[in-house]
């Protein structure tokens, strides 16, 4: 954070500022405008099966104000959370080997990025396939003493999200360890740290920038997760994804599916500020 | 269904299939405006110089796997006109993408409350029924003015069917015949073993029906009722799913399952397995022909529907499909294979039908309904 401000303070002048251009018209027309819409939907309201009369009603917001819709929201943060917690719990040791004593880094790394080769949809069906009660898996997990159903579980689910959103946590977390400087831990012990003491006051403050790019990444794509519940939960929940899905293609209601998105898109923004906010802080205490 | 020998893959987006991920990219693809449909049903039609009574392409937008593969070059060799095809996964997915601005279909077979929703849209052109002398001599009567299209002016029956519940009869060894036997045992011996549609109106709908209330209620007391028997069900159940059912029923995954004739039919082929409509009632739905404003060519459009209402034709279809054929019966006498013709899943008793409603919820229905189906899931 800090080095990326002061490096910006030297420069900044002389950026020439066309070269963002491309990347500010295609954000303005993809993303500002589509947004814009959605706001324009969601203030509309919905007269019989498809037309939308506009105008600036709250009535979509209002509905929305429902215990039932909390309960679904506050369930789409519990698992943008703990889908977040595991993701990091398994992708750090995985970036911390990786660039830390790995040979072959660039094999490795290819690896971890091999899947997006296949086709999500592809690959979420071949766990239905992995996961069935009668696969090689279940049935060597019977014969060590564990009989459980897995498929259409919530198991399931943060198994296929772990899954899903791993090489989103490893890379950044990845890079910055590539980046850092090992003889800051190797005096650490020489002066008394034990490793542990040394990792986690070196190396994880140190790390904490790409755990923090890693989690965002990881945590947004999360809150509006719709198909590892859809196919690995047997659809046996509701999430704010595919509620959102729900009202587009199935109650054919455009303003409240907007209505909900946009609640969705605002509850995020608060949360990535805060996060960002947190995480600087704590980088500024930690280097 | 008679699709035992074709890949899974294929099956799952059988007639009713439903896989989100492709409605999802459907509705992309039709938010962002032009689709392939325009473009290509705009390059030349190359078989216009052979033509014989007709010319040029017919853009045939359907379910998939719902024409008999055959009938695709017969109808070419019989009127010249050469047929390109599309699928879509749900009527949603059709709505969606005629939302968005797709032109150049010429023939869909959106299910009935869809061509209501569809001709309010102003989506839908008028049927030329001059244009079908064999419609108008073949559909049985009983066909004609459906609530959806009261005065036949935007579709033609394509085939029907009824949504009840299909059970495997070597692993439930009660009988279950109503909607009651259904939630009963799925709350007790079969628990966690018991699967049901992901569609709004099928399931609301069950239960409904089970406490002799209209399948298409407004009335919020009674949509309160039926909330309370979904809401004890839901622990019960295995999976919602439109599209892994038939297999789970075959594999034994599952024992039971709300779903569609059709599928019914698709599991009692492969094993022992019954095919119900429950005793109170339930769905019986129409999945008909339209003509989209825009198409290129409705003659070509007409001209199918005239050529598959031929029951030689008609029956070609019926063995493939396993859904009932609006042809008028006795046209279908010793014509369509006698083992379809008689089988109570395609074709059920009179006295059946008469206990089963077309799908025919109003909006405010379908608004009350979205909030009773996330309180089920949220369950």
């Amino acid at each position: 954070m800090k080095e990326g401000r002061r490096r910006i303070a030297r420069a900044g002048p002389r950026y020439p500022g066309w070269l963002a251009l491309p990347a500010a018209t295609w954000y303005v027309l993809f993303f500002l405008c589509p947004l814009a819409i959605m706001a324009a939907f969601s203030v509309a309201t919905r007269t019989g099966f498809t037309d939308i009369v506009y105008g600036f009603d709250l009535a979509n917001f209002r509905y929305l104000w429902d215990p039932l819709y909390g309960k679904v929201f506050l369930r789409t943060m519990e698992l943008a959370f703990f889908g977040t917690v595991a993701t990091l719990l398994i992708g750090f040791p995985l970036a911390y080997y990786l660039a830390r004593y790995a040979r072959r880094k660039t094999l490795l790394l290819l690896l971890v990025i091999v899947p997006f080769w296949t086709s999500f949809l592809i690959r979420t069906y071949a766990w239905l396939i992995i996961l069935d009660s009668q696969s090689p898996l279940l049935g060597a997990l019977r014969a060590i003493g564990i009989d459980r159903q897995i498929l259409f579980t919530p198991t399931a689910v943060y198994i296929g999200v772990v899954y899903t959103y791993l090489p989103l946590m490893v890379l950044p977390v990845y890079a910055t360890l590539e980046r850092m400087d090992w003889t800051l831990v190797d005096a650490a012990t020489d002066l008394g740290d034990s490793p542990f003491r040394a990792f986690r006051r070196v190396t994880l403050p140190l790390a904490l920038p790409g755990i923090a790019a890693g989690s965002l990444l990881v945590f947004i794509p999360l809150m509006g997760e719709y198909l590892n519940p859809v196919l690995l939960g047997g659809d046996l929940t509701v999430y704010a994804g595919n509620l959102i899905a729900q009202q587009f293609l199935t109650s054919r209601d455009w303003p409240f599916g907007s209505a909900i998105a946009m609640v969705v898109v605002a509850a995020m923004t608060l949360l990535v500020l805060a996060y960002a906010k947190l995480a600087s802080r704590q980088t500024e205490y930690g280097s | 269904m008679t699709d035992d020998l074709r890949p899974v893959w294929e099956k799952r987006y059988s007639r009713k299939g439903f896989v989100a991920i492709s409605a999802m990219t459907a509705f992309l693809a039709a938010c962002g405006g032009s689709t392939s449909a325009d473009d290509e049903a705009a390059g030349p039609a190359t078989t216009a110089e052979t033509a014989k009574k007709l010319s040029g392409e017919l853009f045939y937008y359907n379910w998939a796997d719902y024409v008999n593969p055959e009938t695709y070059p017969a109808f070419e060799k019989a009127t010249g006109v050469k047929v390109k095809k599309d699928f879509y996964a749900s009527n949603e997915d059709l709505q969606a993408k005629l939302q968005g601005g797709a032109r150049g279909y010429d023939l869909i077979v959106p299910t009935g409350y869809m061509v209501q929703i569809l001709a309010d849209a102003g989506l839908l052109t008028e049927i030329d029924w001059s244009k079908l002398p064999k419609v108008q001599s073949n559909l049985d009567p009983k066909f004609k003015g459906l609530p959806f299209d009261p005065e036949d002016k935007f579709s033609v029956p394509k085939d029907w069917g009824t949504t009840g519940f299909v059970y495997r009869t070597d692993l439930v060894k009660e009988k279950p015949t109503s909607w009651r036997d259904f939630y009963d045992l799925a709350k007790g011996p079969y628990s966690k073993k018991v699967t049901v549609l992901d569609g709004i109106p099928e399931v609301v709908g069950s239960a409904l029906v089970m406490l002799g209330y209209s399948y298409n209620s407004d009335d919020p007391a009674e949509l309160e009722a039926a909330k309370q028997e979904l809401i004890a069900l839901k622990p019960h159940i295995l999976a919602i799913t439109s599209t892994e059912y038939k297999q789970m029923v075959v594999d034994g995954k599952a024992v039971m399952a709300l779903g569609w004739n059709g599928d019914g039919a698709f599991v009692a082929s492969k094993k022992p397995a019954q095919y119900v409509i429950a005793e109170e009632g339930g769905e019986f739905w129409v999945d008909s022909y339209a003509i989209p404003t825009g198409a290129k060519n409705p003659d070509a459009a007409h001209a199918w529907i005239d050529y598959v209402y031929d029951p030689k034709n008609n029956s070609v279809e019926t063995a493939y499909t396993y859904y009932g054929s609006p042809l008028k019966r006795d046209l279908l006498d010793g014509v369509l294979d006698a083992e379809v013709l008689g089988n109570e899943s395609v074709f059920p008793a009179e006295a059946t039908l008469e206990k089963l409603e077309p799908n025919s919820v109003s909006a405010e229905g379908t608004k009350l309904r979205d909030r009773i189906w996330t309180e089920f899931k949220a369950a």
